[in-house]
């Protein structure tokens, strides 16, 4: 059994207070069972000098010694009395033990005949041993009352404490114990205590019970709720296409989805937790996006922009970048930014470009490009030299060999003409084997230099691997001068292409002849003179 | 001395309202013989002499207490008024002291002449009487009822 249980605890109390109120009680009624039957010794004793006064007084009155003595001896026989005396002026009768003490009484005698005349003096002791043995035994009677008393009330308190409060309420604790809370489980109600403290304690505590389950059942609910929207937020954010990363203001970041992962994957950099504010080390235009946000945040708006990532792979990596600012619940600055791959659209675009552009066999810019080109040039009046170039014998060509042996021999003209020119020179494939150049700020001997090496580029023999045949091609090549000869472009282009077909037809009578000016009248008039 | 008796007896039954006036108005007297040297005596004195206590004078000559026998009325009178007893408890008061060995020195007359006479005749006689019977023989230590 526990030392400090209710049981035991009580019992100890009560057996305790039993105990001491019981040896202080009983002293108590000693006390005053003693001084009671003391008190009643004083009025036995004074009952018995009344009785003997008279005799008494007379024993004095005549100094009488056998009477003295005879009232002495009388009051002696008394269980209350020890000893007694009686004193005259002359004579004094005492009993055997007597001597004079604090507690003897003292009684005047007066004559018998005269009241007011004392004659002698009684002295009575009382028994106080006598006395005291009979409050013992009073009290011991007492005292034996009172322990059985208290054994009673001790035994009927413990049995009706355990019976009525403890074992309930030990019952209740300890199914209270076993009780998982949020749970349905309840305590029953003990049934002897359906309207007591005891029974109101229950009902409180399944009330409490109650309250707990409902609380725990809507916690639960709640939680689950959030579970589910937590799960759905992460699905949102995780298998999101974009890369979204939630950034502070100092570029620390707080949360990356695995989009951002795999992207900075992909840009073959190291995870890391820092990339400078709104991630600017990712980006070729740091600056261009830092002006894009301080613009937009400026109005209170996101940033948008299209740049295009630090990438160590081939691959060039272009994104849309939205930086938003978020205030957070307490105050404090995040920028949310979004990276959307947006490679694909721009590589499309490129690619759209290059065909709308390029010449697909040569790689040359086509005939539409080339004009905006020129259109270009006019438009910011850069003066330039035009060459209009065709290729002689290309046609035989192409049909003895074919058109892939015609279209081989193409890219390696085209190839040829490349390596002649500047970066800032123009080259285009004008349509089937013409080409057209223009050199922009070049002079004429220039123009004759270049036009030298390019007939001498275009004579060396090209091997035709599939044929095992060696073929070389010559060309004619017009050339007229902006802003000198024509302003408008189309009247550029036909003097330049009039000086070609001069070329192409004084060939026959001067083999080595390959380049014209338009400038150049007399060729000019020539061919008009011939036609 | 018979006749003289049967006068006395007439006397008194004559004259009954002056007896009576005797004995209202009469004071009681103690008496000694003439002879007797003590003048005077207290009434602690007196009781002491009478109630047992001493048989002498104050003066050491021994004293002889002169009683009326039975029931007298002035022996009634005399201890009323001495002692404030009746005459039964005073024959109480003897009667006890007898079985303790104490023997009254008192001596017993029938009546007041008898007993004047023994006054007269003894030195250490003392008695009481009423008033108006004293005689130039008698001396008065003690008048009661005063």
């Amino acid at each position: 059994m526990n030392k400090s249980g209710l049981v035991i605890r009580l019992a100890i109390v009560i057996v305790f207070t039993a105990v001491i109120v019981g040896l202080i009680t009983t002293q108590i009624f000693f006390r005053f069972t003693f001084l009671n039957e003391q008190a009643l010794g004083e009025q036995s004793i004074h009952q018995l000098y009344n009785t003997v006064s008279p005799t008494a007084s007379i024993a004095s009155y005549l100094d009488d010694e056998e009477l003295a003595k005879e009232v002495v001896n009388g009051l002696i026989s008394n269980d209350i009395v020890t000893s007694a005396a009686i004193k005259t002026d002359t004579l004094m009768v005492k009993s055997d033990n007597y001597q004079l003490s604090s507690n003897t009484l003292e009684f005047v005698l007066f004559s018998p005949f005269q009241k007011e005349r004392r004659v002698g003096l009684l002295f009575i002791k009382e028994n106080e041993a006598y006395l005291r043995a009979k409050a013992n035994s009073i009290s011991t009677t007492n005292t034996i009352v009172v322990a059985i008393e208290a054994l009673i009330i001790t035994i009927i308190s413990i049995l009706v404490t355990y019976y009525v409060i403890t074992r309930p309420i030990i019952n209740i604790g300890k199914a209270l114990h076993s009780i998982s809370p949020g749970t349905d489980e309840r305590i029953d109600k003990p049934t002897s205590h359906q309207k007591s403290e005891i029974g109101q304690l229950v009902d409180d505590v399944n009330g409490l019970l109650d309250k707990t389950e409902q609380q725990m059942l809507r916690e639960k609910s709640l939680r689950d709720e959030v579970q589910v929207l937590e799960s759905r937020f992460r699905m949102l954010f995780e298998n999101a296409t974009s890369a979204i990363v939630l950034v502070e203001p100092q570029g620390d970041i707080l949360l990356y989805n695995e989009t951002f992962e795999s992207l900075v994957e992909k840009l073959g950099l190291p995870l890391k937790k820092n990339y400078g504010n709104y991630l600017q080390d990712l980006f070729i235009m740091k600056k261009e996006l830092h002006e894009q946000v301080q613009i937009a945040f400026a109005n209170n708006e996101s940033a948008t922009a299209e740049l295009e990532l630090i990438s160590y792979q081939e691959e060039q990596i272009w994104v849309q970048v939205v930086v938003t600012l978020l205030i957070t619940d307490d105050f404090q600055e995040n920028y949310q930014i979004t990276l959307h791959d947006i490679s694909k659209r721009k590589q499309q675009i490129s690619l759209l470009d290059q065909k709308a552009n390029y010449d697909n066999l040569t790689n040359l810019l086509n005939r539409h490009a080339a004009e905006q080109h020129l259109i270009q040039l006019t438009a910011t009046r850069v003066p330039f030299a035009l060459i209009m170039m065709d290729l002689n014998d290309f046609k035989p060509i192409n049909d003895i060999f074919g058109h892939d042996a015609g279209d081989e021999l193409l890219i390696h003209v085209s190839s040829q003409l490349m390596k002649s020119l500047r970066k800032a020179d123009i080259l285009s494939r004008w349509g089937g084997d013409e080409f057209v150049i223009a050199l922009p700020h070049a002079t004429k001997e220039e123009v004759v230099n270049v036009c030298a090496k390019l007939a001498a580029k275009l004579s060396k023999p090209h091997h035709l691997s599939q044929h095992n045949k060696s073929v070389f091609v010559t060309a004619c090549m017009g050339v007229s001068f902006y802003p000198n000869d024509q302003v408008e472009l189309l009247e550029l282009i036909r003097a330049a292409d009039k000086a070609m077909y001069f070329v192409k037809k004084e060939k026959c009578a001067n083999k080595e002849l390959y380049l014209a000016f338009a400038a150049d009248d007399a060729n000019l008039k020539k061919n008009h003179k011939a036609q | 001395m018979r006749y003289f008796t049967q006068f006395f007896a007439i006397l008194i039954l004559t004259l009954p309202n002056v007896s009576v006036q005797a004995q209202q108005s009469e004071p009681l007297v103690v008496v000694v013989n003439k002879a007797n040297p003590v003048d005077e005596l207290s009434r602690s004195e007196l009781i002491d002499l009478f109630m047992g206590k001493y048989v002498a004078f104050p003066d050491d000559s021994k004293a002889i207490p002169v009683e009326l026998k039975g029931e007298h009325e002035i022996k009634v009178e005399f201890y009323q008024s001495l002692v404030g007893m009746s005459l039964s408890r005073v024959n109480a008061y003897w009667s006890r002291l007898h079985f303790t060995g104490r023997k009254r020195a008192a001596v017993f007359k029938p009546n007041e002449n008898e007993l004047i006479a023994f006054i007269i005749s003894n030195e250490q006689a003392i008695g009481y009487v009423p008033q108006s019977l004293i005689t130039e023989d008698l001396k008065v230590v003690y008048i009661l009822n005063e």
